[in-house]
């Protein structure tokens, strides 16, 4: 008997040696998805000052194109051959790739083309602006014009900067070339919605260290922020129902609602002012001051209205151009 | 049929609680007398011999029993390892179809308007191809099962974001391009995760399996000596005893066990061998051509994200820099499959340098020209001679490391199928021999 259990045991463990050596293996390992913590944003920055809006005095008349003072941050430019600018490509009006033919263009684009005509002269006809367009995220406004000034750094960004106290710190804008104002944008069957206020507790998305963001948390803190890096994010979580609702510059949402038939912005009046300037490095005050002036020459001689008219008027209605504040020393 | 009452049932087991007094001679009762017959059975001279016979014909069965494991075991090893092999490839596969799809629907875009037809042609074939490996490799590798579908849940995430991609840009919409970039987005994070964990899984099992086909051995030795001892003493003990020098069937038997031991151990450990030389060989060129043409697909991927991103795009062309030093490495490893492939590659590297030199210029016009632009000098044209190439080269070490795993299968005697019946033959052999002794005792 004993004898016969022995071997029915051995027997069992042949089976088992040989089923451990069958194809049996372990399921393969899903891996494991980190979800990152979701970003609290910042504190929005201390606004310290009464003057933001002032910028550098032009000193005198432009000089001719193609004739920089030497030395200055102009000839600089002009030595590298193009103006290199930071703007955004999907900001539609503003900035934004044409898909049918590749290239960036809007109401942004048109001030950088112009500061370049400036300094390398109007190009012939069917010719591009010596320009170098750099896509930069909302995020990269400021850090791309702090890094160290050389030969390919970003010299000027047109990306709907609101011209702030804290951000003069950072960096240096020009005079105000657009005031715009931040407004909200819901889907279009949402008749309820008259204000942020109504949308406590529900996703809204703002790029991310955008002053709408700021804006929008100090407008109405029960709203759950939601962040992207440019504002087609915005746009794609608003078309994929993960926010519902987009805060942001009129301009902005305007092109936005463009794009996209079941959205709206709400037709209030703008609950923030954000004066735009175009920004640029901090100690290249002669540069500023020398795109304040191609800003004063374009104010007055209409190209500042043919682009407005041309990219912004079928939104936004009319504007005129904002008139510059200087003084700063 | 439950109870274990004290009733004394007529129970036929010898351990029955209330059994009676163990010694032989006691009672006569019938089943102290059937025990006691038992007893006889195994008393004496012949008594011994008959448990010899018994432990030694057990013990040449469980050899043979052994003999067949150990084979089974190394067969099954090199079979698995062939077929894990097979799905290696197949996911990788899967992994160059997804970041070719990506690579070509982030070049479609860099051109204004519509994509060229062969690109989205392209596309599509690659989506489908991907498809159906991915249906394939779940029936082949049940385990797989699991990471397959959630792999194809995100595919399918990953092509809506791409067809909304399309509809935006067909209309003209610039939100087209935000799509493209979550698209892609989603493909690095969540898809090819997935497609990682399964190449890791795999190339695991793969390995076990080499590993284990030197293991049957082991079955054969120690059953293989266990045997042969126990038939060395009886020998010797039947010498003894019955004054002669050898008992020819045991002996017999002895000497077939010893044959099956050489015989299988040494084709054992050939095929061991072989298998051996094919991992570090055929296998290796295999893992390493897959590795380089996923890398390659990768960079094309960053080289088209870099111009894309205009100005912004130094975190991808880092990752180019990364992709194409993989490539390189893999490249060498791969040497002897593939030899005129590093040329090849270093023909794309060249244009992709001239590429980064236009558009860090901030010519990004002819930056793109020279990506995808029409003439044969463009990356798309140096990229794609690279990508037929390594293809053939890939299917051609794949090809041989199946065969020569195969072949190492192929060339086991059947101990798998003989094992058992040997051990038989050798118990009826030691029962024969035995009996002859046994006769004498009558």
């Amino acid at each position: 008997m004993n004898k016969k259990s022995l071997i029915a045991g051995t027997l069992a463990l042949l089976f088992a040696a040989t089923a451990c050596g069958s194809s049996a293996y372990d399921a393969t390992p899903l891996p494991v998805k980190e979800t990152p913590p979701a970003a609290k944003p910042a504190a929005p920055a201390v606004q310290d000052c009464t003057n933001a809006l002032q910028s550098y005095l032009p000193d005198g008349p432009l000089p001719a194109p193609n004739a920089m003072p030497a030395g200055s941050t102009m000839a600089k430019i002009a030595a590298h051959g193009r103006l290199v600018a930071g703007v955004s490509a999907d900001s539609l009006n503003l900035g934004s790739r044409n898909p049918l033919t590749g290239k960036i263009e809007g109401f942004d684009i048109d001030m950088i083309n112009a500061v370049a005509d400036a300094i390398f002269g109007t190009p012939a006809p069917g010719q591009p602006s010596k320009v170098e367009l750099r896509v930069i995220s909302s995020p990269q406004r400021l850090p791309v014009l702090k890094a160290e000034r050389k030969p390919g750094a970003i010299d000027i960004v047109a990306r709907n900067i609101t011209i702030n106290c804290a951000r003069w710190k950072e960096i240096a804008f020009s005079a105000e070339y657009y005031r715009s104002g931040q407004k909200l944008l819901v889907q279009s069957d949402m008749t309820t919605v008259k204000s942020l206020d109504d949308l406590s507790g529900q996703k809204v998305c703002a790029p991310a260290g955008s002053t709408s963001l700021d804006n929008m948390i100090k407008a109405n803190p029960k709203v759950v922020p939601v962040t992207a890096d440019t504002d087609g994010g915005c746009l794609v979580l608003f078309q994929q129902g993960k926010v519902v609702g987009i805060t942001g510059d009129d301009t902005v949402l305007a092109g936005e609602a463009a794009q996209d038939p079941y959205a709206k912005v709400i037709q209030a009046p703008p609950f923030s002012q954000e004066p735009y300037g175009l920004g640029m490095n901090k100690d290249q005050v002669d540069f500023v001051k020398f795109v304040n002036g191609v800003l004063a020459e374009m104010k007055a001689d209409g190209r500042w209205q043919i682009s407005y008219n041309k990219w912004l008027l079928p939104a936004l209605g009319k504007a005129k151009p904002p008139a510059p504040v200087y003084g700063r020393s | 049929m439950t109870q274990t009452t004290s009733a004394p049932p007529a129970t036929l087991s010898p351990s029955a609680p209330q059994a009676a007094p163990t010694g032989p001679q006691s009672s006569p009762a019938p089943t102290n007398s059937r025990q006691g017959a038992v007893r006889a059975w195994f008393d004496g001279t012949p008594g011994r011999m008959r448990a010899l016979l018994i432990l030694a014909a057990v013990v040449a069965v469980l050899f043979g029993a052994a003999a067949a494991q150990g084979f089974r075991q190394s067969e099954g090893a090199l079979q698995r390892a062939e077929e894990n092999t097979a799905q290696l490839v197949r996911i990788q596969a899967i992994h160059t179809n997804l970041v070719s799809a990506n690579a070509n629907a982030t070049n479609a875009f860099l051109v204004g308007g519509l994509e060229p037809p062969a690109q989205r042609q392209q596309f599509v074939d690659s989506m489908s191809t991907a498809a159906k490996l991915i249906s394939e490799a779940a029936t082949a590798q049940p385990a797989d099962q699991e990471a397959l579908g959630a792999l194809n849940a995100t595919l399918l995430t990953y092509q809506g974001l791409i067809e909304q991609a399309r509809a935006n840009n067909r209309q003209g919409l610039p939100i087209g391009s935000q799509y493209l970039k979550d698209a892609s987005a989603s493909l690095q994070t969540d898809s090819l995760p997935l497609v990682n964990a399964l190449v890791e899984a795999n190339e695991e099992r793969v390995a076990t399996e080499f590993n284990n086909v030197g293991n049957g051995n082991v079955w054969l030795y120690l059953a293989g000596l266990a045997t042969l001892i126990v038939l060395g003493l009886t020998l010797y003990w039947l010498a003894r005893k019955t004054h002669r020098y050898l008992n020819v069937p045991i002996a017999a038997a002895a000497v077939l066990v010893l044959l099956t031991m050489l015989v299988g151990g040494t084709s054992l450990a050939n095929a061991s061998g072989a298998a051996k030389d094919t991992r570090g060989d055929a296998y290796a060129d295999t893992l390493a051509l897959s590795r380089a043409r996923i890398a390659a697909y990768d960079a094309k991927s960053n080289e088209s994200l870099t111009l894309i991103a205009r100005g912004s795009g130094a975190a991808f062309e880092e990752a180019w820099k990364k992709s194409s030093g993989t490539v390189d490495d893999q490249l060498a490893v791969a040497a002897g499959s593939a030899p005129d492939l590093q040329s090849k590659w270093s023909v794309y590297k060249k244009v992709h340098t001239d590429i980064r030199e236009s558009d860090d210029d901030g010519n990004w016009d002819k930056a793109v020209g020279q990506a995808i632009g029409t003439s044969d000098q463009t990356s798309n044209v140096a990229f794609n001679e690279f990508d037929k190439q390594s293809s053939q080269n890939l299917s051609g070490a794949s090809d041989t490391t199946r065969a020569e795993l195969k072949d190492a299968r192929d060339g086991l005697p059947p101990i798998a199928w003989l094992g058992l019946p040997i051990g038989i033959a050798a118990a009826l052999l030691i029962t024969w021999g035995m009996s002859q002794r046994l006769e004498e005792y009558r």
